[in-house]
Formats: structure tokens, C-alpha cells, sequence
């Protein structure tokens, strides 16, 4: 395990800056996973930390070494990367075993680690088989062992589970995540997937075109964004963004849904502002809660333990997820009244995309003597 | 609209049988999904329902009609593929209007009507000149559907459609297709791997395995009442979660030594290599506090936030684990100790990948 610091670290292509001035402290033995849309940068800062490309600008350092000049042999790091690779003319066995034999590590060892490995990930019975006979669930097994069982502090999965079906990514996740408990090293995994993102991190870097717009534990960066597009980019289904009007001096904001009180935390300019209301912030209004506002249900989508509501109001859709038991007698083009929770959303302003404030609907605001706590992040890791 | 009827429908390739003597019948305007993962069978069985695949053995009938031994040309088929095929030189409008243009037996002004309809369902009024090329992946796919539906076909098939678009606009066709829906009923296969797909979209799903349908049921009844081990783990984000309880030497069950509250019913509680799974579904799983006659011991895994901002918890009792989602309020940390309660009522038993008809019973 090693702890990584990288310091100031560019990189550009020609006129494209696809890494700009990364500063980031990744502990010892941590998970951290890298998410972003495609075109972050979060595949070229593996590749630079990997050492298969140089930084333009900005030092790496393991352990307080500065590698940054280092050959990629020399860093220590195993590499599951998206693509298999994995040798067409080797068994399956000669193809996990090959890192090893190039650390030149004896061969009686080699064979129980790989039988070890195998086992982990199920794919013992096809150790003798080629690549060619495998199926892309096995093929990727592979290359996953081939990747951990090399001799390193330091293991990068770069998307591993792209591209593989649904119910495959979720038995994937659980080996990854156990194998990962039995190895002392330090694990940086790359996914561009919300709910992979979730799902794999203990620690997070959410980035952006060529930036980091957050880190932290994940629980913290999910429940308090400290930019907007935090809380576009993180979050299944995705945040609902709402564009407003701040006013300071009244600390209101108006928008499609009417108006919400803000409890401004670092003061705040006027101006156009955007507001991000989770589906979990929005609530069916049952019986006798008095409605924020109704929508049209425009799709349902069916996730088996609870259904995603497209609501149209005007010319805004929002959504929000609800158990789908709730649901059975609700159809397209049905109304759906609904509330939404106090100090739930967050204001944010957009020209800088920074927070403003939590937000509460104004009716509940001024009925209510004491304002309702924010959503709570219990027991951090 | 056609019932489209399959019969002892087999496919094979050398040694492996892709399709496995399948006897169904699509109902007669009815969206079915054939649901299943990659290698399943359920592309193979949907392209000999189109004609483009010689069945090994086997009949397929379109209402009354032996169709088996007819070209895919000749069999009133429509398909959408996972990318759209298109006619790249001509507008949005004319590629819709092509195929019905072909059709001697459609009159202009029933052909104009329907090219209107599906126009106006998927809201192409602003591009339905512009040329195909000038849409992006998604929109072109919305205009197959279109295309596809405007036919009028004894039967449409979708093989897969939506697997190549990109999120939001994969939403956006989704959408399209269930209103289409609602305005023109037909006979529909649909084949996916997706399980959210299947059961937004379905009327029914057929749910597909090593080369056979082992269910078949609206999604609903599907995700509540699996009749396999199978299709308790297939549907769901996660699957169900399955426990092996042993008898225990005093009485009782044990789950890797720890005490399981819970009977069997006794030609499988009695015998020690019985081999009954307990299988409960995540959102049913209930975490408490303080130890009660229904509670299971258990440690506190991992802890992820998961759809719409819930917690996805995962549990160790013993050495085996459970999966629960809870709500955030109410998450405990990793490496607490915590109990689990397994509702019953939610509950069900299998033995050898098949469901019981049992549930299993409280200890008394």
C-alpha cells in the first residue's frame, strides 16, 4: 500500500488541457473511486499515475517519492484496464500468471496465487481454456486477476465492468469489493457510472473537464455538494436542476415550483440562481398534506422495488422515485400532487456554480417556528 | 393483430441448442418482452419468429398461418434493430413513408394517416424533413420505432433497441414507445437484457434461460411471485437474497451457527441435507436495534447510497449475506453490530432452483 499525492499535475494535448492543476491526497489502503462523464480526465490521470504518459506540468509522489520521471515498470502498480487484453495464443492461466513471470516470481507460487485468484472470481474450472472460448464476463474475471495478482502497492481498475451486463456488473461489484478487503494495497477505480460510483466508493473524486469538483467520502459529497455541478453529476436518478432568481436580501428564491426560503450559508449575491432537488426531496402529497404543486405523470420507469416518476409540470420534468408498490393504480397522464422536503434542496448560485443555501418552501417556511434540520448523514466511515 | 404461436420451436448450432423445443404463444396485441441474459436464446428465438433464422425443428404460426417455411420478406414482420436502419439519402418523413409507399394494398390517404399518427406520437413534426444524417443515434432510432409501427405488421419486433443510445435519449424512446402504445395496439416481441426495460415496457415478460422460458407473467406478479431461484436473483437491483438455514441439533434452524427464528416446512426442516434456500427480497429486510424472537444477530459489511438516495446495506450472518435497503435516516455504520428481521409474509423457500409452494413458518 502506498499513500499518493499528486501535486499540481497538467496535461495537455496540443490546445486541449486535459488535466488542469490536480492537487490530491489519496491515503494508504484507501478505495477511492474517480468519477466523471466521459472527457473529465479521469482516464488520462490514470494513465499518468500508470506512467504511460508524461504530465505536462505537476509531480507525483508515492510514499513521499517523486516518481513522476519514473518508466511505468518501475511504479509498482497492477493495471485492470477497460479493454481485456488479454493474449489470445496463452490459456487462461498463462495469461493471469504473466505479470508474475516477468516479476519473476517462482513458479509453485505462482501457481497457487493463481488458483487462489481464480477461485475469488470463479473462473477456476476454465484456468486451461483460451480467451477465444471465454465469454465477456469471464474474459474481464481474467484480466481482473491478471491485474491484482501482480506484486503491487497500488492497483488501478479503469472502468473494469463497462460494456458487461447488468446482472454481471452487480456480482462483479461484490467480488471486487471482497478481494479488495483481502488485499493490502491501495485502490483507485475509475467508472463513469453513477450507481457504480456509489456502489464501489469509499472515498470519492468527482471530476469535470480536467478538474476535481469534489472529494471526499462519497456519503458527504452526495449529501452536501459544494458546487452544482456535484450535484448534477452524482446521484441515480439524476438531481433535478431547476433554474431560479435569488434575492439576498429577503433570502427567497423563485422558481417553476414557487418560492423557497434559503438558509444562506456563506452570504451570497443576487442573481440568477439554480436550484437542486433530489427525487428523494419530492414527496406524494397524501391525504391531507396540502400539495406544493401537481405534475403529470409523463413515464414510470419499473425498477422492481420501486419505480422512477417522470413528472411534466409546464415545460419542466421532474423526477423522483417512489416504491412501486405505491404505484400499482397511477398512470401515464394521471396527476401526481406532491410536496417537497423541507431544507432538502440546495440553491446554488450559476454564474459560479457555488452553494448558496439549503431551501425550504416558502409556505412551510413561515408556518414553521424553527427551521427543520437538512437530510442527516449518519455514522460517516 | 395476429397471435403469434411457437411449437416445439428448437435452434441448434453444433453441439449447443441455443433454443430448446419452446412451445409460447404471443398473445394477440400484447406487448411480450423476452427477458434473459446475454447468451440466453431470446435474440435467436425472436429472429426465427422474424424469418431471419431457420428453426432446427419446430413450427411458427401467425394467427392460423404455418409461416415456418416462409422468407422474413414474406411473414408481415416489422423489426427495429439495436441500430437503426435507415435510408440515408431520404428525410425523416420518407423513411417512415417508405415501406407503406411499397404496399400496393394501403391507399395514399390510409398511408398519409398513419404516417401523421406516428409523427405526431413521437413529436418528429419539426424535423420530419430533415435528413436521416442530420439526427443523432437516438432520434433516428425513435423514427424505426415509427417506421416500424406505421406498418401495421401482423407482428413488430424490437431486438434489443435501446442498447446503443445514449441515457437521455434512450429515456426519451421509452417514452415514445408507450405512447405509441397507448394509440396503436399490436402484437409486440421485445427482446432485452435490461430488467428495468422489461418491466417499464412489458405487458408480460417471458424470462429466459439457457434456451427456454422458465416464466412468463406481468412484471409485476413476475418481481413478487419468482417461481425459480433464478428469477428471484434476475429481477431487482440487487437480486434476492438467499440464505442456506441447516437444522440445528437442538431444534431449530442455524445459519453458519447463528440462531434463524424461522421452521420449514417439515419434509425440508427435518432433514439435514434438505437444501432449502430462505430467499427474501432487499426492500423487505428490516434492521432493529435490540434483539427480539425475530431478529438475527449480524454485522454491518458495507454501506452504499443507492437509487433515489436510499442506503443499500450489506449484512453478514455469519459467513453468509444479506442485502437491505433502508432509509437514510436510519443507517447504521460499518462494522456495527446490528439485528435483522425477514418479514415472512415476504419470504419464500427453494429447493434445487425451484420455488416451494411453503413459506416458511415462525418458531413457535
Amino acid at each position: 500500500m502506498s499513500r499518493i499525492r499528486i501535486d499540481g499535475l497538467s496535461k495537455s494535448y496540443r490546445r486541449t488541457l486535459a488535466l488542469d492543476r490536480i492537487d490530491l491526497d489519496i491515503e494508504p489502503a484507501s478505495l477511492t473511486v474517480f468519477c466523471g462523464p466521459p472527457g473529465s480526465g479521469k482516464s488520462v490521470l490514470m494513465r499518468v499515475l500508470i506512467g504511460l504518459e508524461a504530465p505536462s506540468s505537476g509531480r507525483i509522489l508515492f510514499d513521499g517519492e517523486d516518481i513522476t520521471g519514473f518508466p511505468a515498470a518501475a511504479r509498482s502498480i497492477g493495471y485492470v484496464p477497460q479493454s481485456f487484453a488479454l493474449f489470445p495464443h496463452m490459456s487462461v492461466f498463462d495469461n493471469i500468471a504473466y505479470p508474475m513471470a516477468l516479476q519473476r516470481v517462482p513458479r509453485a507460487e505462482i501457481a497457487v496465487r493463481v488458483r487462489q485468484a481464480a477461485e475469488m472470481l470463479r473462473i477456476a474450472p476454465l484456468l486451461e481454456k483460451r480467451p477465444s472460448q471465454l465469454s465477456g464476463g469471464e474474459k474481464q474475471r481474467a484480466a481482473i486477476a491478471r491485474g491484482i495478482l501482480k506484486n503491487a502497492s497500488i492497483f488501478i481498475l479503469d472502468d473494469p465492468l463497462v460494456g458487461l451486463d447488468f446482472k454481471l456488473r452487480e456480482s462483479l461489484m461484490e467480488d471486487l469489493k471482497d478481494m479488495r478487503a483481502e488485499i493490502d494495497a491501495t485502490f483507485l477505480y475509475v467508472t463513469s457510472d453513477s450507481l457504480e460510483a456509489m456502489t464501489m466508493a469509499e472515498q470519492f473524486v468527482l471530476m469535470d473537464r480536467g478538474h476535481i469538483v469534489q472529494a471526499g467520502p462519497v456519503e458527504t459529497v452526495y449529501h452536501e455538494p459544494a458546487l452544482l455541478r456535484a450535484a448534477e453529476l452524482l446521484g441515480f436518478p439524476r438531481c433535478n436542476i431547476l433554474a431560479g432568481e435569488f434575492d439576498a436580501a429577503s433570502a427567497l428564491c423563485t422558481t417553476p415550483l414557487g418560492r423557497f426560503a434559503v438558509a444562506v450559508e456563506n452570504g451570497a449575491a443576487p442573481g440568477e440562481a439554480e436550484i437542486a432537488i433530489r427525487p428523494e426531496h419530492i414527496a406524494p402529497a397524501i391525504g391531507a398534506t396540502a400539495p406544493l404543486a401537481v405534475g403529470t405523470i409523463r413515464l414510470t420507469e419499473n425498477l422492481g422495488s420501486e419505480s422512477v416518476v417522470h413528472l411534466g409540470i409546464g415545460n419542466t420534468t421532474l423526477v423522483t422515485t417512489v416504491p412501486a408498490a405505491s404505484l400499482a393504480r397511477l398512470d401515464l397522464g394521471d396527476s401526481f400532487p406532491f410536496t417537497i422536503r423541507s431544507a432538502g434542496p440546495i440553491v446554488f448560485d450559476r454564474a459560479t456554480g457555488r452553494r448558496i443555501g439549503r431551501a425550504t418552501p416558502e409556505a412551510e417556511a413561515s408556518s414553521a417556528s424553527i427551521s427543520t434540520p437538512g437530510l442527516p448523514v449518519a455514522g460517516h466511515d | 393483430m395476429t397471435e403469434i404461436r411457437i411449437d416445439r420451436l428448437r435452434r441448434t448450432y453444433g453441439a449447443l441448442i441455443a433454443v430448446k423445443d419452446i412451445s409460447f404463444a404471443f398473445p394477440a396485441g400484447k406487448v411480450t418482452c423476452l427477458l434473459g441474459p446475454s447468451g440466453c436464446g431470446k435474440t435467436t428465438l425472436l429472429r426465427m419468429v422474424a424469418g431471419l433464422e431457420r428453426p432446427s425443428a419446430g413450427t411458427v404460426r401467425f394467427g392460423d398461418r404455418d409461416v415456418t417455411r416462409l422468407s422474413a420478406s414474406r411473414r408481415d414482420v416489422a423489426m427495429v434493430f439495436q441500430y437503426p436502419v435507415m435510408y440515408r439519402t431520404l428525410s425523416v418523413i420518407e423513411n417512415i413513408e417508405l415501406p407503406l409507399a411499397n404496399d400496393r394494398a394501403i391507399a395514399p390517404a390510409e398511408r398519409r394517416r398513419r404516417v401523421e399518427e406516428v409523427i405526431e406520437v413521437l413529436q418528429l413534426g419539426n424535423s420530419r424533413r430533415l435528413h436521416i444524417d442530420h439526427l443523432d443515434l437516438g432520434s433516428r432510432q425513435k423514427v424505426a420505432v415509427g417506421r416500424a409501427i406505421a406498418r401495421h405488421c401482423a407482428v413488430t419486433l424490437f431486438d434489443e433497441p435501446t442498447t446503443n443510445v445514449e441515457v437521455h435519449a434512450k429515456l426519451a424512446l421509452i417514452r415514445a414507445f408507450k405512447e405509441l402504445r397507448q394509440r396503436i395496439r399490436q402484437t409486440i416481441i421485445y427482446v432485452t437484457h435490461d430488467q428495468t426495460e422489461a418491466m417499464t415496457l412489458a405487458d408480460q415478460i417471458a424470462l429466459m434461460r439457457e434456451g427456454e422460458i422458465i416464466q412468463c407473467a406481468p412484471p409485476r406478479e413476475l418481481y413478487d411471485e419468482p417461481n425459480s431461484e433464478f428469477g428471484g436473483w434476475f429481477l431487482g437491483n440487487p437480486g434476492m437474497n438467499f440464505l442456506q438455514p441447516r437444522p440445528a441439533q437442538g431444534g431449530g434452524l442455524i445459519v453458519d451457527g447463528v440462531p434463524f427464528p424461522l421452521l420449514f416446512p417439515p419434509e425440508g426442516g427435518s432433514n439435514g441435507n434438505s437444501g432449502i434456500l430462505f430467499g427474501i427480497r432487499p426492500e423487505y429486510v428490516r434492521l432493529a436495534t435490540a434483539p427480539s424472537p425475530d431478529a438475527v444477530p449480524a454485522r454491518v459489511l458495507r454501506r452504499a447510497i443507492a437509487i433515489g438516495g436510499q442506503h443499500l446495506i450489506t449484512l453478514a450472518v455469519g459467513e453468509s449475506r444479506i442485502k437491505a435497503k433502508v432509509d437514510a435516516e436510519t443507517v447504521p455504520a460499518v462494522g456495527s453490530s446490528t439485528f435483522v428481521i425477514c418479514p415472512i409474509a415476504h419470504a419464500m423457500l427453494f429447493r434445487g432452483g425451484e420455488r416451494l409452494a411453503e413459506r416458511p413458518r415462525r418458531l413457535a
